[in-house]
């Protein structure tokens, strides 16, 4: 770390001083993989001039599992249990996309109920994602408090989840044709009234409240704090079009002002029926892109709530064949996962395993900025970017 | 609080659904998928050529090698898809070592698939284009999208495809020591190699499947099948 001091430099306080303080020699740090702001294991190979980045490279795949061969040997939903493991935070989330690109391809029409259930469970997997999103960052510039507000606050959520799926982080829960009866449920066709816990509703509705509370909680500790503001605003901004074409999304794209949200161009799941805001931000800063996901965690509430307020009645899954065969061809269906544009390309061949599967996951393309975002930031300011990309290094390797 | 929020209205920049092609728009209500044959058309159009499909709303329009990097700037300009989804590759190949070979015999080749969507709407097309297997070669489309940077890597150390111009084509998730290139399907999946996969057995025929449906699948477990049949 230490870098000899110039003598010069020490005894003159004067514009020869600063000179030569200017003429630091280039070091470069390793930051990861084992550090608690990298999210999981994420190595970067920073050039520093002094307190300036000047080039940095990420280096990944030390979560690499091969999930797209692994996809090449299994059966559609064999599938299912792997995609859960991409982003772990909001497992609930990757399932959909692939469930709804298989349906669509073997043109199977998804029940209202199983559908309105994959909605319910998709949001609160976005407020739980972006919970831990909210109390890390605050963490990781300084502020240990929030972290202990949000999670206690997540917990209320993982438990709902939990409550149906049977699981808090990789639910497994989706079904081609709908979702699987609910733990302590009959079977996927009848006893209609145990799919759901008993319970649930109300439970989900008070925990809403909870949520809209915790946000406002968020803006009197973390959003006005003067440190908070100093560390974030105005740093590292990422322009529109440079998103754009590094394929960044989610609300990381939304807090550059790009007002593009699949939830309102795609139908994977019926987010018509509801009503919401696309949240966007000015200036593309870290700040911009922690009130966003503020924002997305109210609106997410939101739709909980109307949600739940109408859930249809009807069966849970649609009638399937026993072996599920995809008929031959290609497409890419995405969704709006919690961290951004999750999809799945399937090229079939007719049987029961996908020829190839490529996976988009949100992260990947998010991170890919991180060389051009990063030049010029001061070494600070590498921990204040890192932590407003909310990324997964799951996401990233796959 | 800053009134950041904004509902958007989602402006329609050209007149894009085909409401004139009405057995199409039918046909495609009933696959749930979203009919892409006049994005189709006119990506097609504009990258300058002539084979192009729109199965299951997916728009793919197949480019020439030659004209990979111009054609996609085209495409990214005058249809205004300037979001950058993802580059990726497939191994078209009769012979598989993983996996289940392809029921017809297919011209060999890896095809190179871009993902390019607009940002105000639901406009999105696969652009394509097959290069060959003895020398799997393409220009970097680096200097069009800056994302392809990566996506380029991924793909050049699972394909082995070399993308000509890339400033940096090392390996993005294996190490550099790591022989092979992975996603070809030539390549095995050691472990299974090594030991047959137990769910497989999935994946194999069941006694009784698509001829007998009664009487037999009621004996296999309950929670697999359709009961109410």
């Amino acid at each position: 770390m230490s870098q000899t001091l110039d003598p010069r430099a020490a005894a003159h306080v004067s514009e020869v001083a600063v000179s030569v303080e200017l003429q630091t020699p280039g070091m470069t740090i390793n930051l990861g993989p084992q550090h608690p702001s990298t999210h999981g294991v994420l190595r970067l190979v920073a050039e520093l001039d002094g307190e300036r980045v000047v080039n940095v490279e990420p280096v990944i795949g030390y979560m690499h599992r091969g999930y797209e061969k692994l996809s090449e040997v299994r059966t559609y939903p064999q599938i299912t249990a792997l995609v859960n493991r991409i982003d772990w935070v909001s497992g609930f989330a990757n399932e959909i996309p692939l469930m709804v690109a298989v349906e669509r391809l073997m043109e199977i029409e998804v029940p209202a109920r199983a559908q309105a259930i994959r909605l319910i469970l998709t949001e609160l997997a976005r407020i739980s994602n972006h919970l831990v999103f909210l109390s890390s960052y605050p963490l990781e510039l300084g502020a240990s408090t929030p972290l202990m507000h949000a999670l206690r606050e997540r917990e209320h959520v993982l438990e709902l989840i939990e409550g149906v799926t049977g699981g808090r982080f990789h639910p497994n829960f989706n079904r081609i044709g709908g979702v699987k009866p609910a733990a302590g449920g009959g079977s996927t066709q009848k006893k209609l009234a145990q799919d759901l816990p008993q319970g649930f509703l109300s439970e989900t509705a008070a925990a809403m409240d909870r949520m809209l509370a915790i946000c406002d909680d968020m803006d009197t500790l973390v959003t006005g704090n003067e440190i908070f503001q100093a560390r974030t605003k105005g740093v590292a901004v990422v322009p529109p079009d440079l998103a754009l074409a590094y394929g960044v999304s989610g609300p990381n794209l939304r807090a550059s002002g790009v007002a593009f949200d699949l939830r309102e161009h795609e139908d994977y799941l019926p987010y018509d029926k509801y009503e919401f805001d696309v949240v966007t931000g000015e200036n593309g800063d870290c700040f911009d892109r922690y009130q966003v996901r503020l924002e997305e965690v109210r609106q997410a509430a939101r739709i909980v709530s109307q949600a739940i307020a109408d859930v249809p009645s009807g069966p849970l899954q649609a009638k399937v064949p026993r072996v599920i065969k995809v008929p031959k061809g290609e497409t890419y269906v995405r969704a709006e996962n919690p961290k951004g544009e999750m999809g799945y390309y399937i090229v079939s061949d007719g049987g029961r395993i996908p020829y190839r599967l490529k996976i988009r996951s949100a992260s990947f393309s998010n991170l890919s900025i991180l060389p051009w975002a990063l030049k010029g930031l001061l070494v600070p300011d590498i921990i204040a970017l890192l932590g407003s990309l909310d990324f997964v290094l799951g996401d990233v390797d796959r | 609080m800053r009134s950041g929020i904004s509902v958007t209205t989602n402006p329609p920049e050209e007149s894009e659904t085909p409401s004139e092609v009405s057995t199409e728009a039918e046909a495609a209500e009933v696959s749930g998928f979203p009919d892409a044959t006049a994005l189709a058309e006119r990506v097609a159009e504009l990258a300058g050529a002539d084979s192009w499909s729109a199965d299951f709303g997916n728009a793919k329009v197949r480019i020439d090698q030659s004209r990979w990097v111009e054609a996609i700037t085209d495409v990214r300009d005058g249809a205004g898809l300037h979001f950058f989804s993802f580059l990726s590759a497939v191994d078209w190949s009769n012979e598989v070592a993983v996996g289940e070979p392809l029921e017809e015999t297919v011209e060999e080749r890896y095809e190179i698939l871009v993902r390019l969507s607009s940002a105000r709407n639901n406009d999105a097309v696969t652009l394509s284009t097959d290069i060959s297997k003895t020398d799997p070669r393409l220009p970097t489309l680096v200097g069009v999208f800056g994302g392809a940077n990566w996506h380029e890597r991924e793909a050049s150390e699972m394909f082995g495809i070399e993308f000509e111009g890339h400033p940096n084509l090392s390996n993005l998730y294996l190490t550099d020591e790591f022989e092979g290139h992975p996603l070809r399907k030539s390549y095995p999946l050691l472990s299974r190699e090594i030991k047959p996969w137990p769910g497989m057995v999935d994946v194999e025929d069941m006694p009784s499947t698509e001829n007998t449906e009664g009487a037999a699948a009621a004996a296999v477990d309950a929670s697999e099948t359709e009961d109410e049949s």
